[in-house]
C-alpha cells in the first residue's frame, strides 16, 4: 500500500479511547479486606463448611443435633415402633395381628396387656418356648431372646409401642424398668417356658 | 501481551472455581442422594410418585405453573415448647405456683425475658403450652424440675417462621424432598401460593379440578387464570359422566354440556396431590402432632 | 497508542466500520425483532395480572408461558446478539483491524435467530425445560451454541491479528464474556437440558449458577466493556483509572460468579452463605465502576441532549442500581422479606432492559452511522428513544420494586391472608405496564431506524449493481474505439 492512501485514510481515521494508567488505589483494597473478614466471619458461623445435613435456620451441628426431639411421647413411641418393626414385626407383623405357624398376635394379647411390666420383659430379654396360650389359641414354639440386643431405652419404647398401640392400652414400659430385669436375670438366662413365666409377678 | 494472558487466566481460575464449587461440589454432595428415613420412624422418604403423578409433574412445568408457586417453604427459627398434657391431682392455681417458684428457685429469672410463658392467661384447659422458647437446655432443664407424680409435660420440637404459620408446612423445605422430581420446580415468585404441602393442604381431587377450571369458583378473589383448556366441555350423553365437574351456575357450561377434565388435568391434580413434604428430617426436625392411640 | 503505530495502520477506521457492516446489520436487525416480540409478549404477560382471563383459552399464551418466553426473547433474542454485534465492532476498533471472516457472523446471526424462533416456539407449545433462564429445548440450545462459538471465532481471529497491540479496559471485560458464554451454556445444557438431569437439588443449584452468571455477570461483562469503550470516546477524556478498572474486572469475576444461590434455598446451609458472602462483596466492583464512570464523565463539558452518550450513561446508573438491588436480595436479613417477591423480577428487568438494552441502544446509535456511512435516517426519533425507554424503564421497574417490598413485608405477616398479601401488588403492576408500553414504543423507534437504513443501503446496493450492468464494461469500450480507429 502507497504512503499516499494510508496518509489519506489515516486522516479520517478516529482516535480510540485511551485511559490513564494507574495504581490499584489502596482504599478499596483496604475495603475489599474488610468485607472479606466480616464476609468471611458470616461463613464460618453460619455454613458449617459444607454440612450435608446443615440447612438455615440452624447455625452448627451441635444445634441441630440438640433439637432433635428425642423425649416426650410421641418421640418414645416414634422411637418404639422403630425398634419394633425392625426386630418384632418381621415375625408379629407391622400390625401385630401375628402370624399363623411362625408367632402370636400382640394385639389384645393378655400377656402384652399385664398390669405390670415384669413378665412382659422377661419374654423378649430371656427368650420363650413350649405350649403357650395367646387370646384362647394354641401354640407351641420357641422364641429366642430376640430383644436381649437392643439398647434398654429402645427395648422399652417398643414395649411401650406394643402397649399402647392396635387398641391396646396399657402403661409405659421405662428403660430403668427394663435394665433392672436385665440385670436380675444376667447375661444369655435359659428361655423360660410357660409355667416359669407365669410364676413371675407381673 | 502479558497482560492479556494474565488476564484470560484469571478469568479461566475465577469461573473455574465458582463451577468446582457451585456445580461439581453440590453435583458430589447432593447429586448422590437417596432415600433418607423419617426422623424416629422406619418409614423412608420421599416416596415415589404414582405414574399418573410424574406425569402431571410434566404439565406443570409445560404449562409453566412455577412462573407464579413456589414448591419450597422457608423457615426462620426453631424452638422448644413444653406442653403441659397431665396434672394428676394438682389444680391449675397449684401449677401456676409451683412454676413460678421453681423459676426464681432455679434462678431462671433473668433468662425468663427469652421465655416465652403463658401462664398468666390460662384457663385450666389440657393439653397447654406453657413455655416456648429457643434455648432448648432450658426447656430440658424445666421439663425435668416440674417431674412430680401424676404432672406429665411433653418437649416438643416446633419449626417457626411467616410460610409455617400460614399453614404452608410444618417445617422447611430440605433437598430430600425434591429427590424425584425431574425437573425440580422451586419457582422464584409467589404470586400464588406456595404448594410445597397443597397435597395435605387440600387433598380433595374435585376441589383442585374446579380451582383448575374455574379458580374463581372455589376462591372468589383468586387471581389465577382459568385452565379450561385442560378440560372438555361436551354434550351430556345418556346420564351425567361421573367425573363431571360439579359447577354452580355461574360457571356452568350451557345446559346440556358437561365439563370433563381430561387426562391431562387428571395427571396434574394427582400431581398436586402427590406434594407432601410434612414428615419430620434429621435436617429439619419437629415433633409431629399425633394422635395417641 | 503509540502515534507512530498510528499513522502506519492502513486505512484504519473507514474500513474496519465496512467490514462490519453486514454483520451488524444481521445481528442487530435480529435483535430489533427479538426485543419487539419479547416485550409484546412480556405486555401480555402483565395485562394476565389486571384481568386474569385474558387470552386464557389459548394454551400457547397461558401466563406461565408467556412470562418465560418474554423473559427468554429479550436475554437470548435481543441482548446476546446484540451485545456480540457491539462487541465485534468494538474489539475491532481497539485491534485497529478489520474483522476477520465477516460472513461467519452473518451465518451465525440468522443461525442464532433460528434458534431463538425455535426456542420462544418451543416455550409457547409448551417444551420448556423447566429451569428459569434456560428454558428453550434441546435444538434451540444446540443451534444458539454453535451460532455463539461462531461468532467467538471471529471475534478472537479479530483480535489474534490485531495491529493495535496495547490491551484496552474493554478487552478484558469482552474476552471474559468470550470464555463465560460457551463455559456456562454448555455445563448448564449437558447437565439440565439433556436426559440425564442430576437428582434433585442439584439441578436448581446449577441452574441458579447458570442464571447469575448470565443475567449478572455476562450481562455486566458486555455492557461495562462497551460502556468502558464508549464513555471515554464521547466524553473525549481518557478512561479513569486502569488501576480501579482492573480491580473492579477481577472482583466482578471472581466474586460475582459465586452469587445466584438464592438464602433460603432448600439446600445445605454452605451454599447460600457462601453466595450471600459473594453477593457482599460484589459491592467492590459496582462501586469501582460508578467511580470510573463518574470521574470519566463528569467535567468533560459534552452534553448528551438524548443521544448514545445520554443512553449509556443511564444505562451505567441501572447497572449500579440493579447491582445494590441484587445484593440487597441476596443479603441474608433483606432477603428474607424480597425473596419470592416481584422485587426479583424488577432487578432482572432492570438489568436487562435498563442496564445492558440501554448500552447497547447508545452504542448502536454511536455505531449505525458508522458502519453506514451516513447520519440515522431519524436522528429525532433516536432521541426520543432515550426519552421514552428511560421513562419506561423507571415507570417498569421502580413500581415494581415497591410492589416486591410491600408484598414481602406482608408475606411476613401471617394475620394477613395471602390473598390480601398479594393484593396490594395490583396497582403497582399496573402502574408497571404503562412503563412496558414505553419501552416497547421505544424499540419500535430503535427498530424503525434500523430498518429504514438497512432498507437505504440495500436500495443504494441495487443501483449501484444496476448502473455496473448498465454501464458498457471497459474492454468493450476501447475495443469499439479501436475499432472505430480502424
Amino acid at each position: 500500500m502507497s504512503d499516499d492512501i494510508s496518509k489519506r485514510c489515516c486522516l479520517a481515521n478516529e482516535s480510540e479511547p485511551t485511559v490513564t494508567r494507574s495504581t490499584v488505589p489502596m482504599w478499596i483494597i483496604v475495603v475489599t479486606l474488610v468485607l472479606l473478614f466480616f464476609g468471611g466471619l458470616y461463613f464460618d458461623s453460619h455454613g458449617d463448611w459444607g454440612n450435608q445435613k446443615l440447612y438455615k435456620p440452624f447455625t452448627s451441628a451441635e444445634q441441630l443435633e440438640t433439637f432433635q426431639p428425642k423425649s416426650g411421647a410421641a418421640a418414645v413411641m416414634a422411637q418404639g415402633r422403630a425398634s419394633y418393626e425392625t426386630v418384632c414385626g418381621i415375625c408379629h407383623g407391622s400390625d401385630g395381628m401375628g402370624k399363623p405357624g411362625q408367632a402370636p398376635a400382640l394385639a389384645g394379647s393378655e400377656w402384652v396387656t399385664t398390669k405390670g411390666v415384669n413378665r412382659l420383659a422377661h419374654i423378649p430379654l430371656a427368650g420363650i418356648s413350649g405350649p403357650l396360650q395367646v387370646k384362647g389359641q394354641n401354640w407351641n414354639l420357641a422364641m429366642a431372646a430376640m430383644g436381649a440386643a437392643l439398647p434398654d431405652e429402645n427395648l422399652a419404647a417398643a414395649l411401650t409401642y406394643i402397649r399402647s398401640s392396635w387398641g391396646n392400652q396399657a402403661g409405659e414400659v421405662t428403660a430403668d424398668e427394663v435394665r433392672n430385669i436385665r440385670a436380675a436375670i444376667g447375661n444369655s438366662p435359659p428361655m423360660l417356658s410357660r409355667e416359669q413365666l407365669l410364676a413371675l409377678p407381673e | 501481551m502479558k497482560n492479556g494472558i494474565a488476564i484470560v487466566f484469571a478469568a479461566v481460575v475465577a469461573l473455574g472455581a465458582s463451577w468446582c464449587g457451585l456445580v461439581l461440589a453440590p453435583t458430589l454432595q447432593l447429586g448422590g442422594a437417596k432415600l433418607t428415613t423419617v426422623l424416629n420412624s422406619p418409614d423412608t422418604y420421599p416416596l415415589q410418585r404414582t405414574g399418573e403423578a410424574s406425569l402431571g409433574l410434566q404439565i406443570y412445568r409445560a404449562n409453566g405453573c412455577a412462573a407464579c408457586h413456589t414448591e419450597q417453604v422457608r423457615q426462620d427459627g426453631i424452638q422448644a415448647e413444653l406442653m403441659l398434657t397431665a396434672l394428676g391431682n394438682y389444680q391449675p392455681e397449684d401449677f401456676k405456683a409451683f412454676t413460678e417458684s421453681l423459676f426464681v428457685q432455679q434462678a431462671l429469672e433473668p433468662v425468663t425475658n427469652a421465655l416465652a410463658i403463658n401462664l398468666k392467661g390460662w384457663n385450666g384447659s389440657l393439653p397447654f403450652v406453657f413455655l416456648t422458647t429457643s434455648d432448648k437446655e432450658i426447656a430440658d432443664k424445666i421439663n425435668q424440675s416440674i417431674n412430680v407424680p401424676g404432672v406429665k409435660s411433653e418437649l416438643r420440637i416446633v419449626a417457626t417462621g411467616a410460610d409455617l404459620a400460614r399453614g404452608w408446612g410444618p417445617r422447611r423445605s430440605v433437598a430430600a424432598d425434591y429427590l424425584y422430581d425431574q425437573p425440580v420446580q422451586l419457582g422464584r415468585l409467589r404470586a400464588g401460593p406456595d404448594l410445597a404441602n397443597i397435597g395435605v393442604r387440600q387433598p380433595d381431587a374435585n376441589w383442585q379440578l374446579l380451582h383448575l377450571y374455574a379458580p374463581k369458583a372455589v376462591v372468589p378473589n383468586s387471581t389465577m387464570p382459568s385452565f379450561k383448556y385442560l378440560f372438555a366441555v361436551r354434550k351430556i350423553g345418556a346420564a351425567l359422566a361421573p367425573e363431571a365437574l360439579k359447577l354452580n351456575a355461574e360457571f356452568a357450561p350451557a345446559a346440556g354440556y358437561e365439563v370433563v377434565p381430561t387426562a391431562a388435568a387428571k395427571e396434574l391434580v394427582a400431581y398436586l396431590l402427590s406434594l407432601r413434604a410434612n414428615v419430620p428430617l434429621y435436617e429439619a426436625p419437629f415433633t409431629p402432632v399425633t394422635t395417641k392411640p | 497508542m503509540n502515534p507512530n503505530e498510528n499513522t502506519f495502520v492502513a486505512c484504519g477506521s473507514s474500513k474496519i466500520d465496512a467490514s462490519l457492516r453486514v454483520p451488524l446489520l444481521a445481528l442487530f436487525g435480529g435483535a430489533a425483532v427479538w426485543l419487539i416480540v419479547g416485550l409484546v409478549l412480556g405486555l401480555i404477560a402483565g395485562i394476565k395480572f389486571h384481568a386474569p382471563e385474558f387470552l386464557s383459552t389459548i394454551p400457547m399464551l397461558t401466563y406461565g408461558r408467556v412470562a418465560p418466553a418474554a423473559n427468554d426473547a429479550v436475554l437470548y433474542g435481543f441482548c446476546i446478539p446484540a451485545g456480540l454485534g457491539v462487541m465485534l465492532w468494538v474489539l475491532a476498533r481497539l485491534s485497529q483491524m478489520p474483522l476477520v471472516l465477516p460472513m461467519v457472523p452473518v451465518v451465525a446471526a440468522n443461525l442464532w435467530n433460528i434458534g431463538v424462533l425455535i426456542g420462544t416456539g418451543g416455550i409457547l407449545i409448551g417444551e420448556s425445560t423447566g429451569h428459569p433462564w434456560l428454558e428453550y429445548p434441546r435444538a434451540a440450545a444446540v443451534i444458539l451454541f454453535a451460532a455463539f462459538l461462531l461468532i467467538a471465532v471471529s471475534a478472537a481471529g479479530t483480535f489474534g491479528w490485531r495491529r493495535e497491540r496495547a490491551l484496552y479496559p474493554s478487552h478484558w471485560f469482552l474476552f471474559a464474556a468470550l470464555l463465560w458464554f460457551p463455559w456456562i451454556y454448555s455445563t448448564a445444557s449437558l447437565l439440565l437440558n439433556t436426559v440425564w438431569l442430576p437428582r434433585g437439588v442439584v439441578q436448581p443449584v446449577i441452574g441458579w449458577w447458570f442464571a447469575n452468571n448470565l443475567v449478572f455477570v455476562w450481562l455486566a461483562l458486555v455492557g461495562i466493556g462497551t460502556a468502558f469503550y464508549f464513555l471515554p470516546k464521547i466524553s473525549g477524556k481518557p478512561l479513569a483509572g486502569s488501576g480501579y478498572a482492573l480491580f473492579a474486572f477481577l472482583t466482578l469475576v471472581f466474586f460475582g460468579a459465586w452469587c445466584g444461590i438464592p438464602a433460603s434455598a432448600p439446600v445445605p446451609a454452605w451454599l447460600p452463605t457462601a453466595s450471600a458472602f459473594a453477593a457482599l462483596l460484589t459491592i467492590i466492583p459496582i462501586l469501582a465502576i460508578a467511580i470510573i464512570t463518574i470521574k470519566t464523565v463528569f467535567g468533560s463539558g459534552v452534553s448528551c441532549q438524548g443521544g448514545p452518550f445520554c443512553f449509556i450513561k443511564f444505562g451505567v446508573v441501572c447497572f449500579v442500581l440493579s447491582g445494590l438491588m441484587y445484593v440487597a436480595s441476596a443479603c441474608p436479613q433483606s432477603s428474607r422479606v424480597l425473596e419470592f417477591t416481584w422485587f426479583g423480577f424488577a432487578q432482572t428487568q432492570l438489568q436487562l432492559l435498563g442496564f445492558f438494552a440501554l448500552i447497547i441502544f447508545g452504542a448502536a446509535y454511536e455505531i449505525l452511522p458508522k458502519i453506514m456511512g451516513g447520519a440515522l435516517p431519524f436522528p429525532k426519533l433516536a432521541k426520543l428513544h432515550f426519552f421514552l425507554t428511560a421513562g419506561g424503564v423507571l415507570l417498569f421497574v421502580i413500581p415494581l420494586a415497591i410492589a416486591g417490598v410491600e408484598q414481602g413485608k406482608a408475606l411476613m405477616n401471617p394475620a394477613i391472608a395471602f390473598a390480601d398479601a398479594n393484593g396490594v401488588t395490583l396497582k403497582f403492576l399496573r402502574i408497571s405496564t404503562t412503563g412496558q408500553l414505553l419501552i416497547l414504543l421505544g424499540a419500535l423507534l430503535f427498530a424503525l431506524n434500523i430498518f429504514v437504513m438497512t432498507m437505504k443501503w440495500q436500495l443504494a446496493l441495487v443501483k449501484s449493481l444496476i448502473a455496473a450492468v448498465k454501464a458498457p464494461l471497459p474492454e468493450a469500450t476501447a475495443q469499439r474505439d479501436q475499432e472505430v480507429k480502424v
